[in-house]
């Protein structure tokens, strides 16, 4: 048994424990050791010494994390990278050929988008300027994040989208369609940063510069056409990874 | 109408009344020029000596240890910059967090650019800096330290008593980037010896635009703006009375009400956190449990990470505002939270959390409501996969 009646709380009536004044959670302590850990100005390390950690009481949430360091990394980590040159590997660790960006024209990355059920495009009367969110899900690229974007080509015949990609200011200002799930069917986009030739017909791995995961994709690029700036390309039959 | 809930304090929180009306003399009768000889410039500069006293105050500290600023941002700016970019120490050694504020991080890779080299030390699952690690990095040429008080992202505040101690002892300066702490932990200098300290007036219910770094007496600063030599040669420009004035009143506020305030915040997050798992079985707490800001909760929930914009959005539209825990609460489509990256959690996870943070203004009656209304909105996304919460 713990004697937490003699430990030295710090006096300083913070209130950060729940509770308005040292005093008051001393006199708690006796009846609930646990609350102890409730004091932040006591370091781990001495809560520890006169309190084992303890499990959460049934039903608290749990910290989430707790596996999480990478298993062999240094305990320091290296200096920033500030402007580095591409290294030509994804988050994961795996290589791609090109970065691909949004054309400057463009409020974030062109997509070629087909909702799951194409007749929403019609049912939500989706028109250009329209603000829309959605998940892409299975073929093609299965990406975890939910997307927000604003319409600017709209077939009604197929459903099929086209609508640049941005962040979720836009729906939380301006209200939003949902679309679901959907396939990105294609991306238009500028090559600036390439390590090889670009060609016609054959398939890439690419990094989309505004992946939120930085994960590397793989398309096949079918339009292509050089420019000062690098290429302007179409992308289609997309996968991530 | 049901009027909206505002839980995004750790964004910005509303200007309280009290100090509107403390900072109305200054934008209107009273618009002198702090530095003129005249009455009108006396006025203005008698304000804002007693803003510097409430804001000292608050910290223990002397009026003219405090320098105003334009922001927390500029704050941390010049603490960093004003140690590290005099002309003796460019090449130096700086340690920071790998979950600092950008105003800190980007500030680093500019004077990285410059010659300056940076360490940035990893945190723990719970988002805590180990102090053995920052005894670890120190070396001979560090100069400077810097660790925030409070994360903006989960809350968890960092053991700086002991980092400050650590880097004492070495003779290395001590910064600490306190907006999200200033005004809801004790920060008074005499108990904690930090040798920098920045904080911003909007985050405890004072105006934008004006912030403050504590510089404890003998610590010299290149100064960023050059210019008449306001703010002790320290910060050029004429001075922002307002906001200063509104900055000070918020620091009494502040140092009136601290205790009681956080008592009843951590009342109600703590009513949240053990509440929600019953109601949403895939929630889960992001950091420390207890080492957090009073009313700062981040929380994810198992499987529907990806889908974070889209209950942000759903929940505004039921008129409660809270914010994503990443950076992509901007105008553009943002990256995974460095902040959750460094404690470990995969990018998909590190792009999903969720943060709540309480302030003056929220009651547990609004915690009741958003508890009735998030679990509707959490079974509206769709899930990746059926989920438990990481053990």
């Amino acid at each position: 048994m713990v004697d937490t009646l003699n430990v030295e709380l710090p006096g300083l009536d913070c209130g950060l424990c729940g509770y308005r004044t040292c005093t008051e959670l001393q006199q708690r302590l006796a009846h609930s050791p646990k609350l102890l850990e409730r004091c932040i100005h006591l370091s781990k390390d001495r809560v520890q010494t006169v309190s084992p950690p303890e499990v959460p009481p049934d039903g608290a949430t749990k910290s989430p994390g707790r596996a999480a360091r990478p298993a062999g990394g240094p305990a320091v980590l290296p200096v920033l990278a500030g402007g580095a040159a591409p290294t030509w590997h994804d988050s994961l660790g795996r290589e791609f050929d090109f970065y691909l960006e949004h054309f400057p024209e463009d409020r974030g990355p062109r997509e070629i988008i087909l909702p799951h059920n194409p007749l929403i495009t019609r049912e939500l009367a989706v028109c250009r300027g329209d603000i829309l969110i959605g998940r892409p899900l299975g073929m093609s690229c299965g990406c975890p994040i939910t997307h927000c974007g604003v319409a600017t080509e709209v077939d009604l015949r197929t459903g099929v989208i086209v609508w640049c990609v941005t962040g979720p200011l836009g729906p939380r200002q301006h209200g939003f369609k949902d679309l679901g799930y959907y396939i990105a069917e294609g991306y238009e986009g500028l090559v600036r940063e390439t390590r090889c030739e670009l060609k016609v017909g054959l398939r890439y791995f690419f990094q989309p510069r505004m992946c939120m995961l930085q994960w590397r994709h793989s398309g096949l690029v079918n339009y292509l056409n050089r420019d000062s700036a690098g290429y302007q390309v179409r992308l289609e039959g997309l996968w991530i990874g | 109408m049901v009027s909206r809930i505002y839980f995004d304090n750790a964004a910005t929180t509303p200007l309280d009344p009290r100090v509107r009306e403390a900072m109305q003399p200054y934008l209107h009768e009273h618009w002198g020029n702090p530095s003129s000889m005249h009455r009108e410039g006396r006025q203005t500069r008698e304000a804002a000596d007693i803003a510097r006293r409430q804001v000292a105050d608050l910290l223990g500290a002397e009026p003219d240890e405090i320098v105003f600023t334009s922001s927390g941002t500029e704050a941390d700016n010049l603490a960093l910059q004003g140690v590290l970019c005099s002309p003796e120490v460019r090449a130096g050694h700086a340690i920071t967090s790998a979950i600092e504020h950008p105003a800190v991080l980007a500030c680093c890779r500019h004077l990285e650019r410059r010659g300056t080299a940076v360490t940035l030390l990893p945190v723990d699952s719970a988002g805590l800096v180990d102090p053995a690690e920052l005894e670890r990095a120190l070396r001979p040429e560090t100069r400077l330290v810097s660790i925030m008080a409070a994360n903006n992202v989960t809350g968890v505040v960092q053991p700086i008593e002991e980092l400050i101690g650590i880097s004492h002892r070495r003779g290395v300066l001590f910064h600490t980037d306190a907006v999200q702490a200033f005004g809801k932990l004790p920060l008074d200098v005499r108990r904690l010896p930090v040798d920098l300290l920045s904080l911003s007036a909007h985050k405890l219910h004072g105006p934008k635009g004006v912030g403050a770094l504590y510089v404890r007496r003998g610590v010299s600063l290149t100064p960023l703006l050059h210019g008449g030599g306001q703010e002790g040669e320290r910060r050029s420009g004429t001075e922002n009375v307002a906001g200063i004035v509104g900055l000070g009143t918020a620091a009494e506020l502040a140092r009136a009400e601290m205790a009681a305030e956080a008592a009843r915040l951590v009342q109600i997050r703590d009513w949240l956190i053990d509440s929600l798992p019953a109601l949403i079985p895939s929630v889960y707490l992001i950091g420390d449990r207890y080492r957090r800001l009073p009313g700062h909760l981040c929380l994810g929930f198992a499987g529907r990470e990806g889908e974070a914009i889209k209950l942000l959005l759903e929940l505004d539209a039921l008129g409660i505002a809270i914010s994503s825990g990443s950076a992509c609460s901007s105008h553009h489509a943002g990256q995974p939270s460095h902040v959750l990256e460094a404690m470990g959690f995969d990018p998909p996870r590190a792009r999903g959390s969720l943060r709540i943070t309480l302030g003056r203004f929220n009651s547990q009656h609004e915690a009741e409501r958003f508890l009735e209304l998030l679990p509707g909105a959490v079974a509206g996304m769709r899930p990746m996969g059926h989920f438990a919460p990481t053990a």
